[in-house]
């Protein structure tokens, strides 16, 4: 499934085709089109306000869109046969009824969804939550909530999970259990779309990305690649700076010294600073390629298109 | 739908909130039935006039049929609140985006929420009905008035207090998707019932008193509270339209609450 090229049978594929959301005074979402391909944890990315929930929202029929179309398998989620079978969903902004247990709550789902009343205690043992089943929910933690969120989803067995910040809230110990959790779904080969403000989170978790701001898409891809696609820098360490940059002065390269040995140079590979600097018979002590990280790409991609709208 | 159905009553079974409200309705059965007995004692040895209760409406079966439909003032308000709470809940604490996950057709939510209800409305004018016929054939027979359970004034009675029931449970629900901030929902519609109906009859005395037209008290009956009293109300005059009347006029409130409510449901977005 790395390939990008599903079959036409897939039914754990998302698309999401033109999606566009006027509110009154926001253009929320901004004909939006991306995929999300089975067996891959997809990292859904943006600031806050950039149209993440709107988004999954108008995939789940939640929202009714503006204009564009979302499917999951080919179909709209209403007219899907037994939607909790194919789709689990956490999302923002859903929660349970403050009185009632957390084992009740899922057996309510189960009854409106047709599941047998059973799954409820499975789900729970899923997401290890068994030992606060019959507490009521206004007694959970954050973390006893979110993973209450995790069993509502798991409850039909679903191949496509789709999450909206689901580490918010969660402790270090809850985020590397949700991470394990997440990965492990994906290796079933299930469709996994995790939204998420938080780069180095994504970073650890996500295969492939989608990156929006401001409503619109900028960029979509495997994780490696839209790093990859971000100018590289080089990074050397030499008695000679002031030589080393004399000498790349000619090419495209730009140099940023901090005056005491160490170049930050972009615009060149590590090769050709490497072949600049024998030429110029320059001592080197250190030549790496900085990649940068998912978090630098974030803020370029989106610089200026960030913040509260 | 059957599965929505049951979902429904799932949630009601499953919080506290239903067993205040039936407790509730419990004491104002109680009160209420203390209170009509003393009344109904009061009129038959003679002593109607007092409480203007003259002619057929101080005749046993009058004042049996009001004592086996004790608590319906206050019972009728507590079915209608838990019609809104089934709608309002989902949105205080947020658990709509779940239910529409589980039943993305909206429709079908809403009619499973009216069945439930209607069930619920139901099962309330049953407990009542037993408690109120129990304790009134008791105090009717053991005064010697006999319980009057062979009168078709004291079916009636039973029949109209049934569809009352039933009609403001859904009427509940249907305020619920109207106004589905919960606090908001429960104080308009209390205040609605409680208070609406003096100044409204009040309103329209002062009305009948300026046009100098005694008919106009008839209309009373286009406000839902007054609606539901005029059709238990046996009889009818220049003043009082008769129990049909209030019946439809009930009737179509509770139909047009619920197909906005469907059509509103339907089209908003859960975010
Ligand atoms: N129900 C709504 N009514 C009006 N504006 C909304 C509504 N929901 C979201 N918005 C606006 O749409 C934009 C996108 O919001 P959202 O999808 O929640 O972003 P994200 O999840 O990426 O933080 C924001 O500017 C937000 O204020
Ligand atoms: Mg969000």
């Amino acid at each position: 499934m790395t390939d990008g090229q599903p079959s036409p049978t897939n039914d754990a594929q998302i698309v999401v085709s033109g999606l566009t959301k006027q509110y009154r005074n926001v253009l929320a979402v901004n004909n939006l089109s991306f995929t999300v391909e089975p067996g891959r944890v997809t990292g859904f990315l943006g600031p806050n306000g950039a149209g993440k929930t709107t988004t999954l929202r108008m995939l789940l029929n939640l929202v009714t869109p503006t204009a564009g179309t979302a499917t999951i398998g080919g179909h709209r989620y209403p007219a899907l046969a037994d939607p909790l079978r194919h789709v689990g969903a956490v999302l923002e902004a859903s929660s349970a009824h403050k009185g009632r247990t957390g084992v009740n709550h899922l057996r309510v789902i189960c009854a409106a969804a047709g599941l047998p009343r059973e799954r409820a205690d499975q789900a729970l043992e899923l997401v290890g939550l068994t030992p606060a089943a019959t507490r009521k929910f206004k007694g959970y933690s954050l973390g006893m909530k979110q993973r209450l969120g995790i069993a509502a989803a798991m409850l039909g067995d679903p191949r496509v999970l789709i999450l909206d910040e689901p580490a918010n809230g969660l402790d270090p110990e809850g985020i590397r259990w949700m991470r394990g959790f997440l990965k492990g779904l994906a290796a079933e080969g299930r469709t996994v779309l995790v939204s998420s403000h938080l780069l180095s989170e994504m970073q650890l978790l996500a295969d492939d990305v989608v990156i929006i701001a401001a409503g619109q898409l900028v960029r979509q891809g495997p994780v490696d690649q839209v790093i990859g696609s971000m100018a590289q820098g080089v990074r050397v360490r030499t008695p000679q700076a002031d030589v080393l940059t004399a000498a790349l002065a000619e090419g495209p390269a730009t140099v940023e010294s901090d005056g005491q040995g160490l170049l930050l140079i972009s615009g060149v590979d590590a090769p050709a600073v490497g072949r600049a600097a024998l030429a110029a018979g320059v001592e080197l002590h250190e030549l790496t390629t900085e990649r940068p990280d998912l978090e630098r790409v974030f803020l370029e991609l989106t610089a200026g298109k960030a913040g509260i709208r | 739908m059957s599965n929505l159905v049951r979902s429904e009553l799932l949630k009601i079974r499953t919080t506290s909130t239903w067993w205040w409200l039936a407790i509730g309705a419990f004491l104002s059965i109680a009160l209420a039935f203390a209170f009509n007995a003393w009344l109904a004692s009061e009129t038959l040895s003679g002593g109607g006039e007092e409480f203007g209760y003259t002619g057929d409406a101080a005749s046993a079966p009058a004042q049996a049929a009001n004592l086996y439909t004790s608590g319906q003032y206050l019972g009728l308000m507590f079915v209608m609140l838990i019609g809104i709470l089934m709608v309002t809940n989902e949105f205080f604490h947020q658990t709509a985006t779940t239910t529409f996950l589980a039943t993305p057709r909206r429709t079908s939510v809403i009619v499973s929420k009216l069945i439930a209800a209607s069930l619920l409305g139901f099962a309330f004018w049953l407990v009542t009905t037993v408690i109120d016929l129990a304790a009134g054939a008791a105090f009717l027979s053991l005064n010697d008035y006999g319980t009057q359970l062979g009168e078709w004034e004291v079916h009636r009675a039973l029949l109209l207090n049934l569809m009352a029931y039933a009609i403001w449970t859904v009427l509940g629900v249907g305020i619920g998707t109207l106004i589905t901030n919960q606090l908001g929902a429960v104080i308009t519609a209390s205040v609605l019932y409680l208070i609406g109906t003096q100044v409204v009859g009040l309103l329209f005395l002062l009305l009948a008193n300026l046009l100098d037209n005694m008919a106009v008290l008839k209309w009373q009956v286009v406000w839902p509270a007054a609606a539901s009293q005029i059709m238990i109300t046996p009889g009818e005059n220049e003043m009082l339209p008769a129990w049909w009347v209030g019946a439809l006029v009930l009737v179509g409130y509770a139909v047009v609450s619920g197909v906005v409510g469907i059509l509103i449901t339907r089209r908003r977005d859960i975010s």
